[in-house]
């Protein structure tokens, strides 16, 4: 009885003064995937400085030296410049695109998925962390280096990407999906719901290897539907031409097809009245023009912007949903 | 006015809606400063009751209450082992000392827990995943310790350690218990283990309680007879009888004065317990437990 007279005041004294040092040991328990990300992150904006910098001029050089030829017979020009400046966009473009689904992968299978299968984060609840807590630090400070890594590496893909259309003819356009993703701010919300599935699913799973293949999965599936519904996100231009000559206008198309004298939209059989055949099938149908729903390169930022909040707030409701059910399993 | 170290209110428990309960209606109160042992066989729902006193898991039903308050809010004061000894692979013995004193800060004890490796020759340097079973309980029982627990909950603690080991540790453990009034409570389902060392006994079969009470009281209170066969046992409380040849050999709780020529003696531990176990129809005794300890 003495020893609880003893303690109890010492406690009180200092026990809520600081509360547990959880960070530093997240930190040390996750040093090698810590490490690993950082490699990836420090390579792949080196590779992106790169090739904004020196790989991008050569490539320009390279375009401009072969453009002058113009028809001669015998052109040199540095063809290794631009194959180099395609092959290290395109390596660049996917390790950015990667790493929502690697913090995914990581989050399920080791940050959660498995503590829940071994039991550590029984240990660590029984430890003077409670289980609301353990899961915070494990949500915070993970999304915090996810979104400066994504963030850091997509504002450099921008960077390295910005203004080569008009100097490197074999340079992507702004929609060409890899490239529109790499550049703006979708994978940043994607990895922060990676790591929410992720963190979910190690919970609601508790074992290490399936959360890391169902988080995976369904950072995939989240990112198809994003992927299929992008083009409705914003209102698009429409864009009416004629018959002869067919559906245009650049850009991300939410839908063509062909317009009849009364307004109404009906699918396209053909996309010509030059071809064959395809005159008296549309003169049948009664058209009258072709159509074409897009969005131009101006909504670019709206789109990502719209995608970028759909995802943020599904990343908020799924770490909503592991709160809840750490609460509902654990007093 | 001493608090009770755990109070449990008709706790049940079922691993999702259409399981089997895991525990049931299970109601018993154990007064603080005790050595408790938790008995009863493979998936009686030791471990169940256990994780539910440690602030882990919440009941389907009913309501425990530890040192005085709900689980949760105990969870600072209550040092717990579960069963697998989980402990961080990638972390050094030392590390994981660490680790204790940084989340709990201001009520870690680094003597002790450093005492209790020391006791193993562990190289403090060596990583958890090259120990051996032994050598983690002996880690894990450190982690507990050293945040000077009130109450400590033990899950099969010994079951992964030779005998030297074993004696050794309760020997710290019955220290901590004596010098600090630990309450501590035990599982297992090797009986004979906790014999020597526990005051009092919870014995759960089928997820309920079977026995619950000091086990002093509740070897008094029970008698191992032995008389011819066609003797009637009928009035008194009988656990467990057996007929072989001419000679009846029961286990009973005795309601008033036994016939001089029946020959009796005081059960065992193990022997109360068998009993207990073999007939789950056998009614248990009166809340004995609570009338001494209001006595008390």
């Amino acid at each position: 009885m003495n020893a609880t007279l003893t303690t109890v005041p010492a406690t009180t004294a200092t026990g809520p003064a600081h509360a547990p040092r959880q960070l530093r040991w997240l930190l040390r328990l996750h040093r090698p995937a810590l490490l690993a990300g950082a490699a990836l992150v420090l390579l792949t904006g080196a590779g992106l400085l790169w090739l904004g910098g020196p790989l991008a001029d050569a490539s320009a050089a390279a375009w401009k030296q072969y453009n002058a030829c113009a028809f001669d017979e015998r052109c040199s020009y540095d063809q290794d410049a631009v194959i180099r400046h395609k092959d290290v966009y395109n390596y660049t473009t996917y390790a950015v695109l990667a790493v929502p689904v690697l913090v995914a992968a990581w989050a399920g299978g080791s940050l959660t998925g498995r503590e829940m299968e071994s039991g550590t984060a029984r240990l660590a609840w029984t430890q003077g962390v409670s289980p609301a807590r353990w899961l915070a630090s494990r949500l915070a400070l993970p999304a915090a280096l996810a979104f400066a890594a994504t963030g850091l590496l997509t504002l450099l893909h921008r960077l390295a990407w910005t203004g080569t259309e008009d100097r490197i003819d074999t340079a992507l356009v702004w929609d060409h999906y890899p490239t529109f993703y790499a550049n703006g701010t979708l994978p940043a919300a994607l990895a922060l719901a990676g790591l929410a599935i992720g963190v979910l699913a190690g919970l609601l799973l508790r074992r290490a290897v399936a959360a890391l293949a169902v988080a995976t999965a369904a950072l995939g599936a989240l990112w198809a539907a994003v992927h299929t519904a992008l083009p409705h996100l914003w209102p698009a231009v429409t864009k009416v031409t004629s018959l002869r000559e067919g559906p245009r206008g650049e850009g991300i198309w939410a839908g063509q097809g062909v317009l009849t004298a009364d307004g109404d939209r009906l699918d396209a059989p053909c996309l010509t009245s030059m071809l064959p055949g395809c005159e008296t099938t549309l003169s049948d149908m009664g058209a009258v023009g072709f159509y074409r729903d897009f969005h131009p390169a101006a909504h670019y930022w709206p789109l990502h912007l719209v995608a970028s909040g759909i995802v943020l707030a599904v990343a908020a409701l799924l770490a909503y949903a592991a709160f809840r059910l750490l609460r509902h399993r654990t007093p | 006015m001493t608090v009770p170290a755990i109070e449990a209110d008709a706790l049940g428990k079922r691993f999702g809606r259409r399981a089997d309960w895991a525990l049931r209606d299970c109601s018993f109160r154990l007064p603080a400063g005790r050595v408790c042992a938790v008995v009863g066989p493979n998936g009686a729902g030791k471990s169940t009751l256990l994780a539910i006193t440690a602030g882990l898991l919440a009941p389907t039903e009913g309501r425990a209450t530890v040192l005085g308050t709900d689980p949760a809010t105990a969870r600072p004061r209550v040092g717990f082992v579960d069963q697998t000894k989980p402990l961080y692979p990638q972390l050094s013995v030392a590390e994981t000392l660490r680790m204790g004193a940084d989340l709990n800060p201001g009520h870690w004890d680094a003597d002790t827990a450093e005492r209790i490796v020391a006791g193993g020759d562990l190289d403090p340097g060596r990583r958890i995943r090259a120990l051996s079973g032994g050598q983690r309980t002996r880690v894990a029982l450190a982690l507990a310790l050293g945040k000077r627990p009130e109450l400590l909950l033990l899950d099969e603690p010994m079951a992964d350690l030779d005998p030297l080991a074993r004696h050794e540790l309760m020997g710290v453990l019955m220290g901590q218990a004596a010098a600090r009034g630990t309450t501590i409570v035990m599982s297992s389902h090797v009986v004979a283990e906790l014999e020597d060392s526990c005051d009092h006994l919870l014995l759960i079969g089928g997820g309920r309680v079977r026995l619950a009470g000091e086990i002093d009281d509740l070897l008094a209170a029970h008698t191992r007879v032995s008389a011819p066969a066609e003797t009637d046992l009928a009035a008194h409380e009988v656990v467990e009888s057996r007929t072989t040849g001419r000679q009846l050999s029961a286990l009973l709780r005795p309601a008033g004065p036994l016939p001089g020529d029946w020959r009796t003696g005081t059960p065992s531990l193990e022997e109360l317990v068998l009993s207990y176990l073999r007939n789950p129809g056998a009614s248990a005794p009166a809340p004995a437990p609570d009338t001494t300890e209001t006595a008390a």
